[in-house]
């Protein structure tokens, strides 16, 4: 037993400095001061407005030059001024036009594509030899593919949009589809579902986490092509419809061109503000009306 | 009894024998499968057939249509155009200089979004932060940020790293943080009984109970970094001195010579297959699948 180690028996001792036991504060009425700062919203939107008074007495203070950073307030009154009196609008309604067209269109293919990738193994193998080699590849290196093929215009663009649209979707509904279990199969085979609503009724809503995974994804990817197009090639893209056209990434380059600062910055507000409408608000009412509420993705 | 009301009548069906029931007979159950079939059972020569079948139609297309080799050269010319300029060309030298601006902006932004995690775990302010600019920035295509970049940062690889840097950054900081605060409270427990505390318990604990999420925001920032760096290359790729893969490629769209651009785009498939298939998934092996958090 000369592996154990020796027992050390300590000894025994009373502790004679505790104190008594006081009671601490075990539940107080919060000051109005914590109650406010424990709300979300107003932690959050207290962050905003730091950063806002912060960039407006950076520049007004260093004195930087206003062609490198534009005061805040510069930024603002550019934004109002191209909303309301320039033609920004029209622009978002040209980009969310084309990103529109893509995405449907884009959907439509994924969808034929995931059907004959269910329907049978070749393609199956099919879907998963494409999405494997063509999902790495940027789609914005199709451009001037497109360009060359389809001329300037906006069929490029969606050609491009749909190539970042496409593969994602296809890739992740399948993957969905592939691991919807047994189990549910067979109920909805018990209820003598076949072909389109077998599709509809089970295996689309047994898929939809993955389904939505794959919308959202690519819907990432059309947004940043999409920007990416209209920078590179917005002018030649506009110049064939007239004057009134361009997107979003056109509005920024332009205005980039011409040392328009403020309304570079104001083109950037607009990209966040789309972004963010489209994520927070179309995404997240989705997932909070489907995969949320049938339990299946916890908030 | 009222309630037999609700009850439908019991139909009671006569009896009967099926006469018409031929012999039971065992069909396949289980029998040598032909030498074709067993090949065609194997996955590697499935996929290989898929692959050599689009290349036979777009090669037949090509040359059986007579379509112009400007706008669709055949697959033999993109793929001599690409031994060529590996082999005789400047393609490695352009590769080279993507991958570097690549690392680069990759390693910047993974740095940057370490320090701004390890502050949002830390302080409730942090996590507000992360939250409030994760959600800002990450709808904004960093591609848009390049014109300011180049103002700021003059034309160079410095604006290039900067729009890497922003790809990067927001997609892994929103990814880790909240993998980070999905971590249990028994294993975070666990790490406090051992006495561990501040960065220790962070790289001991957090890091690998939250590996999973991490692991999907160094992909998903990968791909938006690729994305960015060959569209930033294809606008701006001449003036950032050198140019990479994103410049050849608009460098031959330019001159018209298709093939050429063929070739640039077989390339950016195959280092995006090397750094998804055989990069992140041999991590992916020695990590999170060895600890059995993900089944492959």
């Amino acid at each position: 037993m000369s592996n154990m180690p020796e027992t050390v028996v300590r000894a025994e001792f009373e502790a004679d400095s505790l104190g008594s036991a006081g009671t601490a504060d075990v539940a107080r009425k919060l000051s109005f001061f914590e109650k406010l700062s424990d709300m979300d919203s107003v932690r959050k939107f207290s962050i905003l407005l730091v950063l806002m008074v912060a960039w407006e007495m950076y520049t007004r203070i260093s004195g930087v030059s206003e062609l490198l950073l534009p005061k805040f307030s510069d930024t603002a009154v550019a934004l109002f001024n191209s909303l309301v009196y320039d033609d920004l609008l029209i622009m978002i309604k040209n980009s969310l036009t084309i990103l529109v067209t893509g995405y449907a269109i884009g959907l439509v293919i994924a969808t034929l594509l995931t059907t004959a990738a269910i329907m049978t193994r070749f393609g199956s193998d099919a879907l998963s030899t494409l999405t494997a080699m063509l999902n790495p590849l940027p789609a914005i290196a199709l451009l001037p593919l497109a360009l060359l093929w389809f001329g300037l215009g906006s069929a490029s663009v969606v050609f491009t949009l749909l190539h970042s649209v496409i593969w994602p979707v296809a890739l992740n509904a399948h993957t969905g589809f592939m691991s919807v279990s047994d189990t549910q199969r067979m109920v909805g085979r018990n209820y003598g579902l076949r072909g389109v609503p077998y599709v509809v009724k089970l295996l689309i809503p047994a898929a939809f986490p993955s389904i939505l995974m794959g919308l959202k994804v690519g819907w990432a990817y059309a947004w940043r092509t999409l920007i990416a197009a209209e920078l590179v090639f917005g002018g030649a893209i506009a110049d064939t419809s007239g004057a009134q056209s361009g997107g979003l990434g056109w509005f920024v380059f332009s205005n980039q061109m011409e040392l328009q600062i403020p309304a570079v910055f104001a083109g950037l507000f607009t990209v966040i503000l789309v972004g963010v409408f489209v994520e927070s608000i179309i995404f997240t009412n989705i997932e909070s009306r489907t995969v949320r509420r049938w339990g299946m993705q916890s908030s | 009894m009222s309630t037999d009301k609700h009850l439908p009548d019991l139909v009671i069906r006569p009896e009967f024998v099926n006469e018409n029931i031929g012999d039971a007979h065992t069909g396949d159950v289980a029998r040598e499968l032909s030498l074709i079939e067993k090949i065609w059972n194997i996955n590697g020569v499935r996929k290989a057939t898929v692959l050599l079948g689009l290349i036979v139609v777009w090669q037949a297309y090509t040359v059986l249509m007579d379509v112009q080799p400007l706008m669709f050269p055949p697959f033999t010319d993109a793929a001599l155009r690409l031994w060529e300029d590996l082999f005789h060309g400047d393609l490695p030298g352009k590769i080279w200089f993507s991958i570097k601006v690549l690392v680069y902006g990759y390693a910047a932004g993974m740095a940057i979004a370490a320090v701004m995690v390890l502050w949002g775990t830390s302080s409730r302010l942090g996590g507000d932060f992360i939250a409030m600019a994760t959600a800002m920035f990450n709808p904004l295509p960093s591609i848009a940020m390049l014109p300011l970049a180049m103002l700021w940062f003059g034309l160079g690889t410095a604006s290039l790293i900067f729009v890497l840097v922003h790809a990067v950054l927001w997609a892994v900081a929103l990814n880790t943080h909240t993998g980070f605060k999905n971590v249990s409270h028994t294993l975070r427990m666990i790490g406090e009984n051992y006495g561990l505390k501040g960065v220790g318990f962070v790289v001991r604990i957090l890091v690998p109970a939250a590996l999973p999420s991490i692991m999907t925001g160094m992909k998903v920032g990968w791909a938006f970094a690729w994305r960015t760096l060959i569209g930033a290359e294809l606008v701006f790729g001449a003036s950032s001195g050198g140019g990479g893969l994103g410049w050849y490629i608009f460098e031959n769209s330019q001159n018209i010579e298709t093939a050429g651009v063929f070739a640039g785009l077989f390339m950016i498939i195959l280092i995006g297959i090397t750094v998804e298939n055989v990069l992140f998934r041999n991590i992916e092996l020695k990590t999170v699948n060895r600890w059995g958090m993900q089944r492959s």
